[in-house]
């Protein structure tokens, strides 16, 4: 018996909305899925290294994630991922993340799937593709990919089970939604200190990702007609969702990226109701800078609330909260 | 409603297309003045703050524009960034004051689509014939163009009499801007095609060939660029530039099939697409090099999404071909000055090695 296959996960970009579906995938395929570790200082400076120098935070992080798993896998999983939705599209980094990766880390096995709905090119065929590399019953694949699929499904619904509840837990600080793609509100070294930092000051973070993606589809069209990128629709949809259920936003942007260079934009033109800021993280970026800039937030949205509040307890007194 | 003014942006020499095209539609139309540094600076001030550079001149254009009272604006759609540029601009000319109403011009699944969208977008009552015809004559008109610029490009830096070519160009440009029908273009073209074949070269037998990719819009604009193509070619370079309105109007007519040509052709050094055109940047280095070219400039506006992307191949290629590829980044504070000083080194070096000074 030969050891098990070791499927290399990045623990970058897609894998914080798809680490499911992809570790079931594999599992009961027989392979065995190693995950590089939480984003660290050496990630980051290995990713600026690898990548060219324009690329966002979010791409260097991920090539510093592949090189993490270089020598600790067989083959590395890196999708690519142009369109999920038809007349849509991903960011092109998303499509070219295979390309970058290969030739920027020399001497890895990358595997791929191919989702792109514009050319007719669907995730369930490519996926089924993808797993008769490891096994030879056709049937244990679309069974592993059906339960893979599931639990994903299961996962998403979960999450935004969850955040919901907390709309109705009472609260006094203040109710933030911190808007960024998952793979920036999910990075240890991105989103996750933001979203930590907040909460040890009071504060409740809503994540724009931990939120019904079919909802959002929804909504985002009253922000934005135009846009073409799926997860910024994501985005949006959850920004029009909350935007009278919190009493700040937070956009959390990695330089440069260019979907959000725009949609920043056009929300912060756009969304006069509600106060928003807007974080741009590089790989240079100092915490206190950052904390003081976070500390400042809190403490100007607390008072608006107090004064808010205060307003609507005069007139209901049930009410926790007045409609902004 | 009072009656449409159109504008649209510049893109070199293109505006003549455009312009037809908007005349066709029945609609008087206000041509953006020449682009000038006030221009971008007005665009910027302006624009998000990390946003590629188009967007920043596109802006500028579209203000100088509504000042001369142009109050309908066409924006083209594309495959990265600038398939969301009109969203976001109508956001800020809104908030800066300025009553106007954009009409994306959408490529759709074919050029059938974008015929017909773009008519219902416009309200117009030309038939679908008329607008048919209107895209006609405003893409024959992109093929005048690039023939007689693709020409100048290649020898200029070759005429005996300085500025011969420029005069010619000049002219027949400004001819193609006042034609009517496309017969008159075609005649126009073989005039020009005659007059140019008749200049007097002196061509040296093997001279330094170099090919401009990258960027769609910093490739075609030369205000944008600084002019690079003139540049290089008045220091006795050939220069090549793949990417032209013709080249577009290939590609809407290929489709798909024509990114899967340009990965099949790319020696293994693309495998998906990149967007844009950074498939194109990085198939054209290899086959480019595998024709013996002596270098490749690749431009691109700060942070752009496909052409990023391509570097990656491309530096690898580069190093691993010993093959030149100079990148160069513009943004609104790109100085003049230092994108010269790296042009004249690149020259150099490539002179040095065609004359065997420096190997590798």
């Amino acid at each position: 018996m030969t050891a098990r296959t070791r499927i290399g996960l990045p623990r970058a970009m897609l894998y914080h909305k798809y680490h499911v579906l992809w570790s079931t995938f594999f599992e009961e395929l027989g392979c065995e899925t190693v995950v590089s570790p939480q984003t660290n200082k050496r990630i980051v400076v290995r990713g600026a290294a690898l990548a060219v120098d324009e690329s966002c935070l979010s791409m260097k992080i991920f090539l510093g994630h592949v090189e993490a798993l270089k020598g600790l896998a067989d083959h590395i999983l890196v999708p690519t991922i142009a369109s999920e939705i038809k007349g849509e599209e991903a960011c092109v980094k998303l499509m070219a993340a295979c390309d970058i990766a290969r030739h920027s880390v020399d001497d890895i096995s990358l595997i791929t799937y191919v989702v792109n709905e514009r050319r007719a090119i669907p995730e369930k065929r490519e996926m089924l593709r993808l797993g008769k590399m490891f096994s030879k019953n056709p049937f244990k694949v679309r069974a592993a990919y059906k339960k893979a699929k599931l639990t994903q499904y299961a996962h998403d619904r979960e999450l935004a089970r969850e955040q919901k509840s907390l709309l109705n837990q009472p609260w006094d600080a203040p109710r933030i939604l911190l808007v960024g793609h998952a793979y920036n509100n999910h990075d240890e070294f991105i989103g996750m200190p933001v979203k930590r930092y907040l909460e040890s000051l009071g504060a409740t973070v809503f994540d724009s990702e931990a939120f019904d993606h079919d909802l959002a589809r929804q909504l985002y069209a009253n922000i934005s007609t135009d846009v073409k990128w799926t997860y910024n629709k994501q985005l949006l949809g959850a920004v029009e969702y909350y935007r009278d259920k919190v009493d700040g936003m937070i956009f959390l942007v990695t330089f440069p990226c260019g979907p959000d260079s725009l949609m920043v934009e056009l929300c912060q033109r756009k969304l006069t109701d509600v106060p928003i800021a807007t974080l741009v993280l590089d790989e240079l970026t100092g915490e206190a800078g950052l904390r003081t800039r976070l500390e400042s937030l809190v403490d100007i949205l607390r008072m608006e609330a107090a004064n808010k509040q205060g307003d609507v307890a005069s007139k209901e007194s049930e009410a926790p909260r007045g409609a902004a | 409603m009072e009656p449409r003014k159109v504008t649209f942006p510049h893109m070199g020499e293109y505006w003549i297309g455009f312009k037809a095209l908007a005349e066709r539609m029945g609609c008087e139309v206000v041509v953006p003045p020449r682009m000038t540094v006030q221009t971008l600076e007005l665009g910027t001030r302006h624009s998000p703050e990390f946003v590629c550079v188009p967007f920043k001149y596109n802006l500028g254009n579209f203000i100088e524009a509504i000042e001369l009272g142009a109050n309908t604006i066409i924006q083209a759609v594309g495959g990265c960034r600038f398939g969301y540029y009109a969203e976001v601009q109508a956001a800020i000319l809104k908030d800066l004051g300025y009553d106007v109403k954009f009409i994306r011009l959408d490529a759709g699944r074919n050029p059938l689509d974008m015929v017909r969208g773009f008519r219902d977008k416009m309200g117009t009552n030309k038939s679908f014939r008329d607008v048919k015809d209107a895209f006609f004559f405003a893409a024959r008109l992109g093929l005048a163009i690039d023939e007689i610029q693709d020409f100048a490009r290649k020898n200029l830096g070759f005429q005996v009499t300085p500025g011969q070519i420029e005069r010619i160009e000049t002219k027949y440009l400004a001819r193609l801007a006042a034609a009517t029908n496309i017969r008159e273009v075609d005649a126009i073209r073989q005039e020009a095609k005659a007059e140019l074949g008749s200049v007097a070269l002196d061509r040296p037998e093997n001279p330094l060939r170099v090919a401009i990719l990258g960027e769609l819009y910093l490739v075609l604009e030369p205000f944008s660029n600084y002019d690079i193509g003139r540049q290089l070619a008045l220091r006795g370079i050939e220069v090549h530039q793949p990417l032209t309105i013709t080249e577009m109007i290939n590609h809407s007519i290929k489709g798909f099939k024509h990114v899967d040509e340009l990965i099949a052709h790319s020696g293994g050094w693309v495998d998906h697409h990149l967007g844009a055109h950074g498939t194109e940047s990085v198939s054209l280095s290899y086959t480019l090099m595998k024709e013996g070219f002596d270098g490749v400039i690749h431009l691109k506006p700060f942070g752009c999404m496909p052409e990023v992307n391509a570097m990656s191949a491309m530096q690898k290629l580069s190093r691993e071909y010993t093959f030149p590829i100079l990148f160069i980044s513009y943004d609104s504070q790109t100085a003049e000055t230092g994108v010269n000083t790296r042009i004249e080194a690149f020259c150099d070096m490539l002179e040095m090695r065609k004359k065997g000074v420096v190997s590798a």
